[in-house]
């Protein structure tokens, strides 16, 4: 039983320290996730936990009627893309994603930001 | 000076690499945001490219006096098209009673087949027909671990995660719900030797889950440190009901609770739960469960990840989820 954990557990470890290869998520965004923002962004940039294949992937961002307020096509290098943010007037804006990794794995997500307000 | 307890120390150097090791990303099952981890009694609601290796359970039963019971299982899970998957399984169970007693061996061998009835990433909704069976004389039936006669379990699993909440309820936006629900067919409905009826029973189970991958990519960044955001709090059940032929047993629901968390790393997840029986037929005292899961598609997304029929690597083709 002894043996059987120090394998299962050293499977484990070998597993995870080799280079990772799997779905693109989103490790982090500016603005943050949920965030209030005093001021308005120039841009919103999303980093990703594997690097995108930038013919695949995009993003959007809409304000409360659906109106797209950003500027057009996303810059996507590595694991980052980033996307030109219009004038944004006080108010919730959504931002959606969708990202192709490396290896072809799909992924979508979409979060909402504050611009002022407290 | 700290010292490890014993049973501890012969793994200590592993589990250093482990925590050393922790990267990030989540994987698998997903519904367009959703990602449905594989949960360790019931089922998740995808067909996909994976496997349990090993799944370990320590409980005691529900006989007078109670038996220790160790099970060790693992389960291979394999796309044949996006939406017709395979799986097999086995388990290994120790049987130890208080008397010194011990049995042990391996249960039947399990398949599975399972067709994807539909994803909808909108609503985070994914929906599973499975047909199981157990097939008899497969395992060692000699001392009662595996029974002589085969069993199928036409199975639905369902899987609902509650994005589409209104902003108002942002913070229950991470939660998701998963089920299945099966009826156990025996191939025979009475054992001679034993002068025993084999009910017909009602398999059924479901999960409550937390999201904190979710919570951070789609509801609010805590900012909190890493290890937290790969983790998923959650509660499976797993009941188990005679319906028919039941003549002569108990016609007691058994089963058991099981509280526990997930972790999910870039192509595993680790998994651990307390078995709580529901009542004194399920069992005795609280038990274990450890699981540690592999993402195959991932780990192999070329080979192994792809299904048999119809896969493609090359990001100029439709991407796979």
């Amino acid at each position: 039983m002894r043996m059987f954990f120090i394998v299962a557990m050293f499977l484990l470890g070998a597993l995870t320290a080799g280079p990772a290869r799997a779905h693109a998520f989103l490790d982090h965004a500016t603005p943050l996730v949920g965030s209030t923002v005093r001021t308005a962004p120039p841009e919103v940039s999303l980093t990703f936990t594997q690097n995108l294949e930038p013919a695949f992937s995009s993003v959007q961002v809409t304000d409360a009627s659906g109106a797209r307020v950003d500027q057009g096509k996303a810059q996507i290098s590595g694991n980052t893309m980033r996307v030109g943010i219009k004038s944004l007037s006080p108010g919730t804006y959504r931002v959606r994603w969708h990202a192709l990794s490396v290896d072809t794995h799909s992924t979508e997500g979409s979060f909402s930001f504050t611009v002022g307000g407290s | 000076m700290l010292r490890l307890p014993r049973c501890l120390r012969a793994f200590a150097p592993s589990l250093l690499l482990v925590l050393l090791s922790f990267s990030g990303a989540d994987a698998h099952c997903f519904v367009g945001p959703r990602f449905f981890p594989a949960t360790l009694v019931i089922d998740d609601p995808c067909v996909a490219d994976e496997m349990s290796l090993p799944t370990v359970a320590w409980s005691r039963t529900g006989d007078i006096p109670p038996v220790s019971e160790l099970d060790i299982s693992a389960e291979f899970d394999k796309r044949i098209t996006e939406d017709l998957g395979f799986g097999i399984s086995d388990v290994w169970t120790q049987l130890r009673s208080p008397g010194g007693t011990m049995q042990q061996g391996l249960g039947n061998l399990e398949t599975t087949l399972q067709y994807q009835l539909l994803k909808t990433p909108s609503s985070e909704t994914a929906m599973l027909l499975g047909l199981i069976v157990d097939w008899g004389g497969t395992g060692n039936s000699s001392v009662g671990i595996a029974t002589p006669y085969s069993t199928l379990t036409p199975t639905y699993y369902f899987g609902q995660g509650l994005g589409r909440l209104p902003d108002e309820l942002g913070f229950a936006r991470p939660l998701a719900i998963t089920g299945q629900v099966g009826y156990q067919i025996p191939t025979t409905s009475y054992i001679v030797s034993q002068n025993t009826f084999v009910p017909q029973v009602l398999v059924y189970g479901a999960s409550v889950q937390y999201s904190m991958p979710y919570l951070k990519s789609e509801v609010k960044d805590l900012q909190l440190p890493d290890f937290f955001n790969h983790l998923i709090p959650l509660v499976e059940a797993q009941l188990f009901t005679p319906i028919a032929n039941n003549v002569g047993n108990p016609s007691t629901t058994t089963g058991t609770i099981n509280p526990g968390v997930i972790y999910v790393g870039s192509v595993y997840q680790v998994g651990l739960e307390a078995i709580i029986p529901v009542n004194g037929a399920s069992g005795s005292g609280v038990g274990v469960l450890g699981q540690l899961h592999l993402y195959l598609d991932d780990m192999f997304p070329t080979t192994l990840g792809q299904p048999l029929i119809g896969g493609s690597f090359s990001p100029s083709t439709k991407p796979t989820s």
